[in-house]
């Protein structure tokens, strides 16, 4: 196949991602640009409204500090489970990988909805707590920055293992017992071969989990309700509630911006790692 | 090779000829049909139990249902610009406002509806026909927590403690706001006493969450006593939770839930007779029953006991608000909300 009709192979998804994804964000651009939301003066007030609000960048501040956490918790947790998928025999690394899909099968919204019923008041988290005696009264739990993160760790795992396991599976076993064959310790093997030849997995995974975390609009809103307030928040309120369709695009746009940046972040603390394994 | 050939291109044709036969199939044995946008939940289920039926039954009518919220449902619509989703809305007053204001709806002509004389006066009016209506106030928790008599009891011990909140996104919180306000001399257009209010206990509240989760949250046990409308209070009740619902002192507030024709329908027919069939006693009767609770407004339906007023005629003594007044003030009070509320 010659080089030309490569390129024309790629022709339907390249025309789909620009009818469905550089138009619409082209037309978010310009709508984001108008003053008032009857869209009829060009005089770019809302973004200066906007960026022009201390409470604004609290709010960015927030959102991009969720999915950090979120980030942090789903690598702890991920992690060792990943290495116990690596360490396992094909039967129980199918069953590692089942479990990790099964929250994939069933909706966002039911696997919050749940939450609410083990981070309540009188949830099981706070049933167990109060049994042993640990608090005098039950711990508020639901609408607090921790209680989301716990909700989201969950939700988001599979999207950090997925790649994860990808990458794992893929990795020659007779690297990690050079390693060791060569008088390398248990950490060692783990810090200096295992490590560097996943972080890839380890990189997309966080990436695709910031992303996931900070514009998860459904858990946000139903854990955190609205004593926690983030980006997806105020373009649901603007362009639902208020009909302020401009400022509903630059707070759409502010957070491309921040996750966009988010995302690079990661990205270059991924390279820099690599770079430091070599 | 010619025989698979041929076999592929009878299938083709098989295929193209089903195709054509379902698409050409479903109004040969139906009149026509009209699409309504539908409140999720309560709403769309009991619409689809009696309402659907009884349209099909009466007219031969096929009713589609899109399940929207009253603000998604203008957002759709302005979204499309004259080339409507669905053909027919059912709004609150606010969003109401907001269709009338940016010219979504069709003229509406009443006297199209052979049940306009079933209903009370002022039911109807050039944009749409009112459906049902709504009254909110206090429902709480009789196991947990002593009956409160008013609004302003929300922001007292005990029931401050246990108070589940939500902001302006929603009609009924909006009105609650509103009265909470009034209590400490605000009004519909003032609610400033309310976040004066609300800043000297705002560490106390159980919880201030997104409107649709509060049901679910006050069936957890997360908040005790919350502003709610009788048709959430008789859901959950329904459903074995233990709430009640609680006529504040300064008067219920009550709201009609209106339909309207989408600017550019072309099933303006079938449109009147969906509305028609909603209003019917029959319909009307059945939307009352649990568990859809329904308000009815019908004069021609007997009230049901738990219902908050004996007839249709006490609605003039609940309070009522002018959302025309509302509308153009949320914007700054949603934001208002966000800055005073958020930890």
């Amino acid at each position: 196949m010659t080089r030309a009709a490569e390129w024309q192979l790629a022709l339907p998804l390249a025309l789909a991602y620009a009818a469905f994804f550089l138009v619409p964000l082209g037309l978010l651009i310009a709508v984001s640009a108008f003053g008032d939301e009857r869209i009829t003066t060009l005089d770019g007030a809302q973004w200066r409204k906007f960026l022009g609000d201390p409470f604004t960048w609290k709010v960015i501040v927030d959102t991009v500090k969720l999915g950090c956490f979120t980030v942090a918790a789903t690598a702890l947790i991920g992690y060792p489970l990943a290495l116990v998928y690596l360490g396992a025999g094909p039967r129980w690394q199918r069953v590692i990988l089942f479990v990790v899909i099964l929250p994939l099968l069933t909706s966002v919204v039911v696997r919050t909805f749940a939450w609410i019923v083990i981070l309540g008041r009188e949830g099981v988290i706070n049933q167990a707590v109060l049994w042993l005696g640990l608090a005098p009264a039950p711990l508020r739990l639901l609408q607090t920055e921790q209680g989301l993160v716990i909700a989201l760790t969950q939700i988001e795992m599979p999207i950090m293992l997925l790649p994860l396991l990808s990458v794992m599976s893929r990795m020659d076993p007779n690297l990690r017992d050079a390693s060791a064959g060569l008088g390398a310790s248990k950490w060692r093997t783990l810090f200096r071969v295992t490590l560097p030849l996943s972080l890839p997995g380890l990189v997309a995974g966080c990436m695709l989990v910031f992303a996931s975390a900070t514009t998860a609009f459904i858990s946000q809103f139903v854990i955190g309700g609205n004593r926690l307030v983030y980006l997806p928040l105020i373009i649901w309120q603007q362009s639902l509630v208020v009909y302020n369709w401009p400022l509903a695009s630059v707070a759409a746009l502010t957070l491309l911006v921040s996750v966009g940046l988010g995302v690079a972040a990661i990205a270059a603390v991924g390279r820099r790692g690599r770079a430091y394994a070599v | 090779m010619s025989h698979g050939r041929s076999s592929r291109r009878e299938f083709l044709a098989a295929a193209a000829v089903t195709l054509g036969s379902l698409a050409i199939g479903r109004p040969a044995h139906a009149k026509g049909s009209v699409t309504a946008a539908m409140y999720p939940g309560t709403w769309e289920e009991a619409f689809r139990a009696h309402v659907m039926p009884a349209l099909k039954a009466s007219h031969d009518i096929d009713l589609e249902m899109t399940p929207l919220f009253a603000v998604d449902q203008i957002a759709k619509a302005q979204a499309a610009r004259g080339a409507p989703p669905f053909d027919a809305f059912v709004l609150d007053p606010g969003p109401r406002v907001t269709a009338i204001d940016r010219g979504l709806f069709e003229k509406f002509d009443a006297r199209r509806l052979g049940n306009l004389s079933r209903l009370p006066a002022g039911m109807t009016d050039e944009w749409g026909v009112t459906v049902a209506a709504q009254v909110v106030g206090i429902g709480y928790n009789p196991k947990k927590l002593p009956k409160p008599k008013g609004w302003t009891d929300l922001l007292k011990d005990p029931w401050v403690s246990r108070l589940g909140m939500t902001g302006f996104q929603t009609t009924f919180g909006t009105v609650s706001i509103i009265e909470i306000a009034r209590q400490f001399g605000g009004s519909e257009t003032n609610v400033e006493p309310f976040f004066v209010e609300i800043k000297k206990v705002l560490p106390k509240v159980a919880a201030i969450g997104a409107p649709a989760s509060m049901p679910a949250l006050f069936q957890q046990g997360q908040c005790d006593i919350t502003y709610t409308n009788t048709q959430t209070v008789a859901t959950l009740r329904g459903r074995d939770v233990d709430i009640e619902f609680v006529k504040p002192e300064s008067g219920a507030v009550a709201f009609f839930t209106t339909m309207h024709i989408a600017k550019g329908s072309r099933e303006l027919e079938n449109a009147y007779k969906y509305f028609d069939t909603v209003i019917s006693a029959p319909v009307q009767s059945a939307l009352m029953q649990p568990p859809n609770n329904f308000i009815p407004v019908n004069r021609d339906v007997k009230l049901a006991a738990n219902l908050p007023m004996a007839s249709l005629d006490e609605m003039a003594k609940f309070v009522r608000h002018d959302w025309s007044k509302i509308n153009p003030l949320r914007a700054g009070w949603i934001e208002r909300f966000n800055k005073e509320v958020a930890r």
